[in-house]
This record gives C-alpha cells, sequence and structure tokens, in this order.
C-alpha cells in the first residue's frame, strides 16, 4: 500500500462541515445493501465514490437523497445531524441529486422543466426566466431557456438537471455516475462545469467506476466494496493499479487453489465470435478460447467491457458471427432451450433479472430452465411432485435457509437465492457451467459453499466459464484466467503466477501498471 | 409457517374481494344518491332474490362473460393485454352464423364446423396483433383496438352487400332448425332454457386450468408474465409464446357469442349483443386471471346485468348506474389486491426473519 | 439484453390502456347517469303524476332513454298526450348499451307481468324481442316504433309502427336544393344500415326533382356500428368534410351525432346550414347553432305512440303494419326560426304532390 492510500480507517480527522457519514446500514429484506459506510465530504470539494457494480454506491445515494431511510447510523450537513424522510427534505437540506437517467419532459423548454415543481421559487414568469439565465451564465451552461429539452444533445440535458437542483438552492450536488453517457469532449466540458461549481463552493459528490475521470476531477477519493466503505484515496497520489485493488479486494481469504483436473477433451470452443449490439457498435471483437472438462476458464475485466454479451451469445440470446461448438457440435442454429438441454447450466449474473420467478414458489423455479427435462417435466405436464422432491435435495445439499419450498423465491435472501440457483445449475448433470458473478452479493458462508460446489464439479470433469470481478475468486479458482477489455481478449494468464495487480493492469488497458 | 400460509391465502382470497366490494357498495351508494334516486330502493332492487327467467339469464350470461375474461386472461398472464376480444368474437360470431346459415354440413355436424369456423377466424384476428407485434414491434394494445375497428367497418360492408334484408337492418341467414339447440329449461317454457353452449364455458375453463397450471406450456408462459428475461434465459421463445398466445386468446374469444348463436339468436343481426369482450376485460382483473376468480367476477357481473334491468320500471333509476357499480367494483379489487398483498409481503417478511434468526446480516 | 427497455415502456403503456379502459367502463356509466339526471328521476315525468283510469302504458325506451332530445322523447311526448288526454297511466323502462337479447325480454315481460296494455317498445331492435313476449300475453296488445315481423307468423296483438321517412327526406331535399347557391348539398347518415338509406333516397330523389344536375354528397359515420348514431365528433368531421367541399347544406339523419353536424354549420361560418331530423332541432338546438338550422324532418313518434295508445283506449287496438307517412301526419318538416318561410309553398306543392300520388318517393338510394 502507498502512503496515499489509507485502508480501514475512515473516520479519522475531524469534520469542518459538508457532509459526513457515519455507520450507515441499510437493510432490504434479506439482504444488506449498506453497512458501516463512513465518508466525509469537505465543503467545497468534488468528492468521487468509487466501487465495483453492486458495491452499495446507489442505496447509499439514495440514502443521502432521502429515497430511503437507514436502518442505522447518521447523516450530518454542516455539522447538523439531519433526517429525510423524502428527497424534499433533502432539497432543503441543500442536497440535490442528478440521476443517471435524466427526468426531463422532452415537450416542454429547459425553463419549463427547471421550473416544474418549484414554481414556488421565483414564480413561472420573468423572476424564474431571469434566475435560470443567472444560473446557466454563472457556470457556463450555455443554455438557452425557451429551447425546447427534445432538441438538445445528451450534454446540454445534463446541464439541465444540474440547473434544477441548483435552481431549487442545492449547495451539494450528487452525481450519479454522470459520465457513464457522455462522449469524451462532453465529459471534458462537464468536468469544466463542476469546476466552476466548486470554485463558487459547491460540494459535489461524483459516482463513479471509471477510474481516469476520478483521478482528473477529484479532490478525494472513498471506495465501497461489498456495501462497505474500505478506504480512501488521495488522487494526487495514488494509482489507477491501487483504486482498482481496493475496489475488487485483495484482502479477502482466498479460495485455495487445487490440483488441476483439466482433460484433454475440448468441451467448449469459441473461433473468432463477434457480436454488434442494435446501434452497430462491436461489443464482442474476435473472441476465441476454448474450455476443456474439467477445466475452469476464468474471464477478469472491468464491468461493462463485454462479459454480458458473451455468456448471453454462449447461451444463445444474442447471435453473433464466428463459431460456437459444443463438445465438437456447433451450436449455431440452437436457441437458448437446445443449448440447456444439451447440459450448459447458467448462473447469471443478475439473478433477480435472468435467474428467477421472484413470485413463484422455489419448487417451480427449481423448473426454470428445465422445463423440458425431469424432473421439472415429462415434456409435455409440469411433473409437480417429482420437482418437489427435488428442489427438497436442492435445499438440503445446498443449505438453502428456507421455511418451505413452497415459500415465493422473493422472500429469500440473496445468498438463500443464490444457493438455490447453483443447485438448480448444478442438477441434471451439466457439462458445462456457465457462472456469472456466482458469489455476488451472497454473505461470506454462502460464498464459500458455493465455491466449494464449483470445485467439486470441477473435478467430477465439468467445464466451467466463470465471469467474476472478485479477482481473488477468480484467481482462486481458475484453471487459465483470460482478460477482456472492450469486448476483445487482451491477455491470459496463468492463476499460479499471476498478481491481482498483474490483472488489474491488464483490465485497465495496462495504464501505468 | 403453514398456519400463517393459510391465513395468507384466506385474506387474499376473502379479505381483497370483501374489502373491494364494501368499497364499491359505498361508492355506488353515492353516486345513487347524487344522481337523486333512493339508495334503499337501488339495492333493495340489486339484491331481490332472482326469478327463475332470472336465473337462467343470468347463467347464459355468465357463460359468455366467463369465455370472454378467459380470453383476456390468457393474454394478462404473460402480460400481453389482448384488448381485441370484442372484435375477435364479433368477427368471429358473424363467420360462424353465416357458416352455420349456409348450411353445408347436416344437423349437428353443422355446429361443431361453426364452432371451428369461430376459433379459427378469432384465432387468426388475434394472431394479426401477435405477429405485427413480434415482427414490427407494434404494441397489442394499439393493433388489437385498431382490428376492433376494422372488424366493425367489414362486417358492416358484408352485412349490407351480402345480407339478408331483416326490417330495417340486415342479418345473416338463420341456420337450419336441425343445427339448432334447444338448451335445457329448468323450470317452465315461459323461463326461457339454459342454452346448451353454456357447456363451452365450462370446458374452455377446465382445459384452459389445465394448461396454465399443469403443462410445460403453460409454465412458459407464466414465466414470461412473471419475469421475461428469466424466461429467455430458460429456454423459452417469447416472440412464438407471444404469437401462440394471441392465437389461443382469440380462439377462446371466436366462443364467446356461440352459446347464444345456436341457443337463441340463430342469425348474425341487430340484436347482436355487443361489449361483451370489453366487459370481459373488465371482468378478468376482477378475477385476477384466474379462471376460478374468473368464474365469480362473471356471475357477479351477471347478476348485476339481470338484477338492474327492472331498475328504471320499479325505483326509477338508469339502469345504467350498474355500469359504474361494475367498474368500481373492479378498481377496487384490483386496489384491494395490490394493498393486501403488500400488507401481506411484509407479513411474511417479519415471519421469515423471525423463523430464520438473524442470518440475514452479511 | 439491449432491447428490453424499449418493451418494458411498452408494457407499463399497456397497464395504463387497460386502467384506462377499466375507467371508461366506469365513466360511460358516469356519463349516462349524467345525462339521466334532469329527466329520470325529476319530478316532472308525467308518469309520476298520472293518476287517471285510462289505459295503463307500458313504454319501454331505447338506449339513452328520455332527455336524448330524439326519438325517445319524441316518444314520450305522444305518451304525455295521452296521459293528458286520454287520462292514462304509465310506466316506463329503458334499454342500457350493450345489453342482451334477454334483458329486452325480461323489460316486456316485466311490463306484461304488471298488466299494462298498450307496450311499446321504442325502436327497431324490440322486435325480435316483441315477437317472442307477445304470444304469451295474448290479451295484451304491444307497438315497435320502426318496427317489424321477424318471422313469417303474424300476430295479432302486435303493431309494427314504421313511417315514411323518405317521404319527409324528400321534402327537406326540396327544401335543401332551393336554399342552396352553390348547387352542392350533402348528407351525413350515423349508420350504414337500410333504414338510413331510406333517408338518403328521399333526400336525394326531393333535391333532384328542384334541380336535376345538383351535386350530393354521402357520408356515413359508421358502417355497422351502432355507435354511429352516438357519435358527436364523427358527425362534426363528416359535415366539415362536405362543407369544405363546396356544399352549402348539410341534412343529418345521424340521432345524436347531429349535434356535430350543427357545429360543423357554424364553424362553416354564414350561409351554410344545417338540416335537422325526427323533432324540430331548431328548438333543443343551441342560441349560437339556431340561425344555421334551416329546417327538420318531423317523424311524428309522438303522433305513432299516441294513435297506439288511443287505439287501445277505443277498444279498437292497432295490429299489423302501420305506416306513418305524409298523408297520415306521420312525417312532415318544421318551420321554426322562419328561413323557409320563402319557399314554404314551393315545399307544400311538393307534399301535395306526394300525397296525392303524382310523385312516388324512393326507400333505397340509387332508384
Amino acid at each position: 500500500m502507498s502512503a496515499a492510500v489509507t485502508e480501514g480507517d475512515t473516520t479519522a480527522g475531524a469534520p469542518s462541515g459538508g457532509v459526513v457519514v457515519r455507520d450507515i446500514l441499510k437493510q432490504f429484506p434479506g439482504v444488506v445493501a449498506n453497512h458501516d459506510v463512513n465518508i466525509t465530504i469537505r465543503p467545497g470539494t468534488v468528492h468521487a465514490l468509487i466501487g465495483e457494480n453492486g458495491a452499495g454506491k446507489s442505496t447509499l445515494m439514495k440514502i443521502l437523497y432521502g429515497v430511503q431511510k437507514p436502518d442505522a447510523g447518521t447523516i450530518s450537513v454542516d455539522g447538523t445531524e439531519v433526517t429525510f424522510s423524502s428527497p424534499t427534505d433533502a432539497i432543503k437540506a441543500g442536497i440535490g441529486m442528478v440521476f443517471q437517467h435524466f427526468m426531463l419532459a422532452d415537450n416542454l423548454t429547459v425553463l419549463e422543466n427547471v421550473v416544474l415543481g418549484a414554481e414556488r421559487l421565483h414564480g413561472i414568469g420573468d423572476a424564474a426566466r431571469a434566475e435560470v439565465a443567472r444560473i446557466s451564465d454563472a457556470y457556463g451552461f450555455g443554455l438557452d431557456p425557451d429551447m425546447l429539452v427534445e432538441r438538445l444533445g445528451v450534454g446540454q440535458r445534463q446541464r439541465v438537471e444540474i440547473l434544477k437542483v441548483l435552481y431549487r438552492g442545492a449547495k451539494i450536488i450528487i452525481l450519479d455516475e454522470p459520465t457513464a453517457v457522455l462522449v469524451p469532449q462532453e465529459v471534458d466540458a462537464l468536468f469544466d462545469n463542476l469546476r466552476e461549481l466548486r470554485a463558487s463552493g459547491h460540494t459535489i459528490l461524483f459516482i463513479s467506476h471509471k477510474l481516469d475521470e476520478v483521478l482528473d476531477i477529484a479532490d478525494d477519493i472513498t471506495v465501497m466494496r461489498r456495501g462497505q466503505t474500505v478506504g480512501e484515496a488521495d488522487p494526487k497520489t495514488a494509482t489507477k493499479k491501487q483504486l482498482a485493488e481496493l475496489m475488487v479486494g485483495s484482502e479477502l481469504p482466498s479460495p485455495e487453489t487445487e490440483e488441476s483436473t483439466v482433460t484433454d477433451h475440448v468441451l467448449l470452443a469459441l473461433e473468432h465470435v463477434g457480436v454488434v449490439d442494435d446501434t452497430g457498435r462491436p461489443v464482442l471483437k474476435d473472441i476465441t478460447f476454448s474450455i476443456r472438462k474439467g477445466e475452469v476458464l476464468g474471464i477478469a475485466g472491468v464491468e461493462g467491457n463485454g462479459q454480458e454479451e458473451l455468456v448471453e451469445t454462449i447461451m444463445g440470446m444474442y447471435r453473433g458471427t464466428g463459431r460456437i461448438t459444443l463438445d465438437g457440435k456447433d451450436v449455431h442454429h440452437w436457441d437458448t432451450r437446445d443449448r440447456r438441454e444439451a447440459g450448459i447450466g447458467f448462473i447469471p449474473a443478475d439473478r433477480h433479472k435472468h435467474g428467477l420467478l421472484l413470485d413463484a414458489p422455489l419448487w417451480e423455479n427449481r423448473v426454470l430452465g428445465h422445463q423440458t427435462r425431469p424432473p421439472g417435466s415429462n415434456g409435455l405436464f409440469i411433473t409437480a411432485s417429482d420437482a418437489k422432491a427435488d428442489t427438497e435435495r436442492i435445499v438440503r445439499e445446498y443449505d438453502v435457509r428456507t421455511p418451505s419450498i413452497n415459500t415465493n423465491a422473493r422472500a429469500l435472501s440473496g445468498g438463500n437465492q443464490q444457493k438455490l440457483i447453483v443447485g438448480r445449475e448444478m442438477s441434471g448433470d451439466p457439462v458445462l457451467l456457465i457462472a456469472s458473478h456466482p458469489t455476488r452479493g451472497v454473505d461470506v458462508g454462502a460464498q464459500a459453499a458455493i465455491w466449494d460446489h464449483i470445485k467439486r464439479a470441477r473435478r467430477e470433469g465439468l467445464a466451467v466459464l466463470l465471469i467474476s470481478a472478485d479477482l481473488d475468486e477468480l484467481i482462486g479458482l481458475s484453471d487459465t484466467i483470460e482478460v477482456i477489455l472492450r469486448g476483445a481478449l487482451v491477455g491470459r494468464f496463468d492463476p499460479q503466477s499471476v498478481t491481482p495487480q498483474e490483472l488489474g493492469s491488464a483490465m485497465t488497458g495496462g495504464g501505468d501498471a | 409457517m403453514s398456519s400463517s400460509k393459510i391465513l395468507r391465502t384466506l385474506a387474499q382470497a376473502i379479505l381483497a374481494p370483501l374489502i373491494a366490494l364494501i368499497v364499491s357498495v359505498i361508492v355506488t351508494s353515492i353516486v345513487v344518491s347524487i344522481a337523486g334516486a333512493s339508495i334503499g330502493d337501488f339495492w333493495d332492487v340489486i339484491f331481490t332474490v332472482p326469478t327463475h327467467r332470472n336465473w337462467v339469464n343470468i347463467t347464459n350470461q355468465s357463460s359468455m362473460l366467463f369465455l370472454a375474461a378467459l380470453a383476456a386472461a390468457i393474454g394478462f398472464r404473460m402480460n400481453l393485454f389482448n384488448i381485441g376480444v370484442e372484435g375477435q368474437y364479433t368477427l368471429a360470431a358473424f363467420a360462424a352464423a353465416a357458416f352455420a346459415g349456409a348450411g353445408w354440413l347436416p344437423g349437428k355436424l353443422n355446429i361443431v364446423g361453426a364452432l371451428l369456423v369461430a376459433m379459427a377466424v378469432g384465432a387468426i384476428w388475434a394472431g394479426i396483433a401477435g405477429v405485427l407485434k413480434v415482427t414490427r414491434g407494434v404494441s397489442e394494445v394499439i393493433s388489437t383496438i385498431m382490428l376492433n375497428a376494422i372488424a366493425g367497418t367489414m362486417i358492416g360492408y358484408l352485412l349490407n352487400n351480402y345480407g339478408n334484408q331483416y326490417g330495417q337492418g340486415r342479418r345473416t341467414t338463420p341456420i337450419p332448425g336441425s343445427s339448432q339447440l334447444s338448451g335445457w329449461t329448468p323450470w317452465s317454457a315461459g323461463d326461457g332454457p339454459i342454452w346448451t353452449l353454456t357447456i363451452l364455458a365450462v370446458l374452455a375453463g377446465v382445459t384452459m386450468s389445465i394448461v396454465i397450471n399443469r403443462t410445460r406450456f403453460g409454465f412458459d408462459l407464466r414465466a414470461t408474465g412473471m419475469n421475461e428475461d428469466a424466461a429467455v434465459a430458460s429456454g423459452v421463445k417469447v416472440k412464438r409464446m407471444v404469437v401462440i398466445s394471441m392465437l389461443i386468446s382469440g380462439a377462446i374469444a371466436g366462443l364467446v357469442w356461440m352459446p347464444a348463436l345456436f341457443g337463441a339468436a340463430d342469425y348474425y343481426g341487430p340484436p347482436f349483443q355487443r361489449a361483451l369482450g370489453f366487459t370481459g376485460i373488465a371482468v378478468a382483473l376482477l378475477g385476477r386471471n384466474r379462471p376460478l376468480g374468473i368464474f365469480f367476477g362473471a356471475v357477479l357481473f351477471a347478476w348485476l346485468s339481470e338484477q338492474a334491468n327492472p331498475l328504471s320500471l320499479v325505483a326509477d333509476i338508469s339502469p345504467s348506474v350498474v355500469q359504474v357499480t361494475q367498474g368500481v367494483v373492479v378498481l377496487a379489487v384490483v386496489i384491494a389486491y395490490e394493498v393486501v398483498r403488500r400488507w401481506m409481503a411484509a407479513y411474511e417478511q417479519r415471519e421469515l426473519k423471525q423463523a430464520l434468526g438473524t442470518e440475514v446480516r452479511a | 439484453m439491449l432491447p428490453n427497455i424499449e418493451e418494458g415502456i411498452l408494457r407499463r403503456l399497456s397497464k395504463i390502456a387497460v386502467v384506462a379502459v377499466v375507467a371508461s367502463l366506469a365513466l360511460t356509466g358516469c356519463g349516462k347517469n349524467d345525462d339521466k339526471k334532469g329527466s329520470s328521476s325529476g319530478s316532472n315525468d308525467v308518469c309520476k303524476s298520472a293518476k287517471g283510469d285510462g289505459p295503463k302504458v307500458g313504454l319501454a325506451y331505447d338506449v339513452g332513454g328520455r332527455g336524448d332530445q330524439s326519438f325517445n322523447d319524441s316518444a314520450y311526448a305522444g305518451l304525455k298526450k295521452a296521459v293528458e288526454d286520454l287520462k292514462a297511466t304509465c310506466v316506463e323502462g329503458e334499454a342500457s348499451d350493450g345489453e342482451a337479447e334477454s334483458a329486452r325480454e325480461d323489460r316486456l315481460k316485466n311490463m306484461a307481468d304488471q298488466g299494462l296494455n298498450p307496450i311499446i317498445g321504442v325502436g327497431f331492435a324490440y322486435s325480435d324481442a316483441v315477437n317472442a313476449v307477445a304470444p304469451n300475453y295474448p290479451k295484451i296488445n304491444f307497438g315497435v316504433i320502426d318496427g317489424f315481423d321477424p318471422d313469417d307468423k303474424p300476430n295479432a296483438n302486435v303493431a309494427y309502427l314504421g313511417f315514411a321517412e323518405n317521404e319527409g327526406s324528400y321534402l327537406v331535399g326540396v327544401a335543401a336544393a332551393l336554399k342552396s347557391k352553390a348547387g352542392n348539398i350533402g348528407f351525413v347518415g350515423g349508420v350504414h344500415n337500410d333504414l338510413i338509406k331510406k333517408f338518403e333516397a328521399g333526400y336525394v330523389a326531393g333535391a333532384k326533382s328542384v334541380k336535376p344536375g345538383i351535386k350530393i354528397q354521402i357520408k356515413y359515420i359508421q358502417e355497422s356500428d351502432l355507435k354511429g348514431f352516438g357519435d358527436p365528433a364523427g358527425g362534426k368531421a363528416a359535415a366539415t368534410a362536405e362543407y369544405d367541399a363546396g356544399a352549402d347544406v348539410v341534412y343529418h339523419a345521424a340521432g345524436a351525432s347531429g349535434s356535430g353536424v350543427f357545429d360543423a354549420s357554424v364553424d362553416a361560418g354564414d350561409g351554410k346550414w344545417a338540416i335537422g331530423v325526427d323533432s324540430d332541432q331548431y328548438l333543443t338546438a343551441s342560441k349560437t347553432q339556431q340561425p344555421h338550422i334551416l329546417t327538420s324532418m318531423l317523424k311524428r313518434v309522438d303522433v305513432a305512440t299516441f294513435n297506439m295508445i288511443k287505439s287501445v283506449a277505443d277498444s279498437s287496438p292497432l295490429t299489423s303494419y302501420q305506416t306513418y307517412d305524409l298523408a297520415h301526419d306521420g312525417v312532415g318538416y318544421s318551420t321554426s326560426g322562419g328561413f323557409v318561410d320563402d319557399i314554404k309553398a314551393q315545399i307544400d306543392e311538393a307534399a301535395s304532390k306526394i300525397k296525392s300520388g303524382e310523385v312516388k318517393v324512393p326507400v333505397k338510394p340509387g332508384a
């Protein structure tokens, strides 16, 4: 660790104003979204909050903006403790928020959008227009109050959103991944605006996982991982590599590496696979790799570099170019169901989105993905009793904590939901398991159990494609690691010898490794 | 836990409809009194014990409402909003009446043929919306509404040009006597018969109940409705499911007027009963898209409509007021179910926490 | 899954649409109810105060009921006259939108069970119901306005009260042609059925009898759906199109959609006329509409209703087909507003030619 990065003790230093967050705890039914969250935001600074997707940034933001109430912990603004029960309270305390997805009415003008909902401040007439023009000029926004929003570009719309919170008197502005939607020139313009705001005494909380930008704009950096704040960094001295390590973590107990069980039998092979998205932009470029029986291939990469598309292409949810063979057979014309029937198990990255029917009982979730095979069905009818019996088995063997297999999946905690999915996907003798972030958002106990199950299956000859943001998990479980960057495989590593630092550097394009 | 599960089911099954019913009684009473009529008279008429004749009519009407609601519910179960039941059953009724009227097939075979024609026409009309949705991304809400209008205009054109003169209007050729079904007369002839083909509602209800709850197809359909992304990842071909569900929905819609056609009307013409399709959508919402719920909803609606008939004779209230009651019942049920569901979910969550200790903490 | 954002939005839209459908279901009821407020529950209902010892009349209205300022109200006017002149008492029933055939039958049976006589169904939709019910009550006399016998078995106790709408339409066709400066007139029908085609046929024949070369635009709001009689927006659109295409007089046979036709004539400006139907619509039109309402084709449903009741009171009940034509004062034209005073002589001359049989008015267009 460099001197600039102090891990752990984030409570040090007396707050001199701004926002101070102490020991925030937020539980959702079955999931702890935030715990031990501590941040000190100095007034008049740009403070960056970084972390992988799912690290708990969004929950913290919503708490700061009054959308959700914390279960424990305190928030102070300028030394006064505050409690928000709605965004209105947050705005009163001077906190404004710009969401990633803009909330603007296209068919209204800039002025109307800004004034909408805040008519009491300056009315809707000339006073309001003057105020909008004043703010726009003061920070170099260059917005015409009478322009229809539908005619504005993305960068301008974002400035309208910022103008909206300034108009409402915000001194502290939260920006949720503001650069995600911008092209580089617009990012530069945004940063110029932010510097203007900082110069005029505003405080900015900037949420991102793009390390270059964070180092460029921030005065302070707080890192979140697994729902808690894990460290602070000084952008003047910290490196991308150090930040990446903090984000993905390297201090957790590593899954133990085991003896190789890799055979010569190639089970899954991708040759020159490419995919373009709806807009024609390539999201996967010339992917070639193979996985043998008993082999775990790990894919490392910063999120959003094509991992999802890779998984969905192998599952048949996307059609791409190139050739995919499963156990020697070309699967190009197979749909998702054909591929599943051929023995592909799939642990999706987002279990709520792709893995579960939340409002259906556990045993029906057991059938999901196995609708055409026993014990779920006999091809025509659902065989409920067989499916229920097998669900009991999964609950037992995978230690799914549930009152009953008739309980709806929604009622279970995240970890137990994930164990159910792992148990399901391991059922029916799969030959290939695609595991996308298999332990994300689950507790430590469930994590170890899931690792054990994957290792056992590997010993029994299962081929595994493992995608994870957790580098320790990748290194501990994989026989080979490929690094994906902007849709292409850019490096191949041996987990026996690679370090998280080397991986982190490859994942960010080798910047300052 | 099992006792709480039973409690929950009971609450959902009884509490929500009860709340809804009370709310709608209150709202309707307010409407009736605003209209300047007597609230007592109104409910007196609505809750009069039905005569034999009324029972027969309620049974017959329930069967048609049930079929219409079932058709809508199939789509709703997978988030497909088939607003076009109206057009589908109207066009199917016209086609089946024309087919049966032509009398190409002898006797009862003619009925079977006409039923198949009705199902095919309904299915095709709904299928158009399904195909447009999966190939062109057209919202089925928009396309089915437009198809309703097209169906009406098309029938008008065909009747005007090929229909038989019938008083001031036009109709299809009446179906031959050998193909008519007299029905079952439980009481005197004056009270009328329960139409033979009301049995279609029972058959369709039982079949759909099995298909949705017990078959793989039904599982895929429900999975798509609950979580389309997960369904896709599980191997469901959603586009194909959309088309198939629309076809099934349309085929059932095609049957809606068949009990009346063979039991009473004998032809398609001016006395054709409109609006069953739209009312069916309301009944489907009322019955939470479950066949049993729809059954109760259909009986309730049929009861209200039938009992409302003497309102203007006895209590000097426009029978249209009962449509207010029907609309209010649906809204109240939808809201009451959501309230009770949330309440129950919170309750279950608390129970789960207690039962499993504090394991939730990471 | 990239394409799903859009679908999510669509799904939400769909849900909104369904809610809207449900809401409209509730609101149609509401609307109806509001329309009825003044009349159905008001103390001005003659049936509430009638205490005579004359005939006990059952009057079953069509959809819309009393207060529709048209057909049903006209029947009520006849009933009121019967109460005043014949000491009649009465019970009224009303159809609701989209009701079952059995509901109509039920209504008539309820009236018959109460011992009412005669029982009159307002509108041809009652034809089947009366045909089904009448044989069970041979001592009660039924009448159907615009009705017909659906089968070959004649009913001894049913009268079908028809009108020669073609003859009345002929007269307003004459008026339209005489008033038109542009030599271009229009017709808006509610629903393209045989009944409304009869209006069209008479109107065209009347206009051509005056100016053989006159241009006549024909439009219908709906092909078969009866909602064409309750769609003012549709009526306005059709009439506006005809005015835009050069017509300066437009005649409507579109029930409640006619108010849209009147609005269109107001929008079209001075010198543009509209012709009403069924009752004298000048009397019920708004102040801004009145200067544009040239005349109305009168269909004397009140006369037919009163005659039916009177025949029962006189113990010589009407049966079978009764045609209310010009000669029987069953149709005519109105003079309120005084806009046709200058051409009254010519219209009356046409009327006498029809009465004398010198002119035969066609019942079908193009005949």
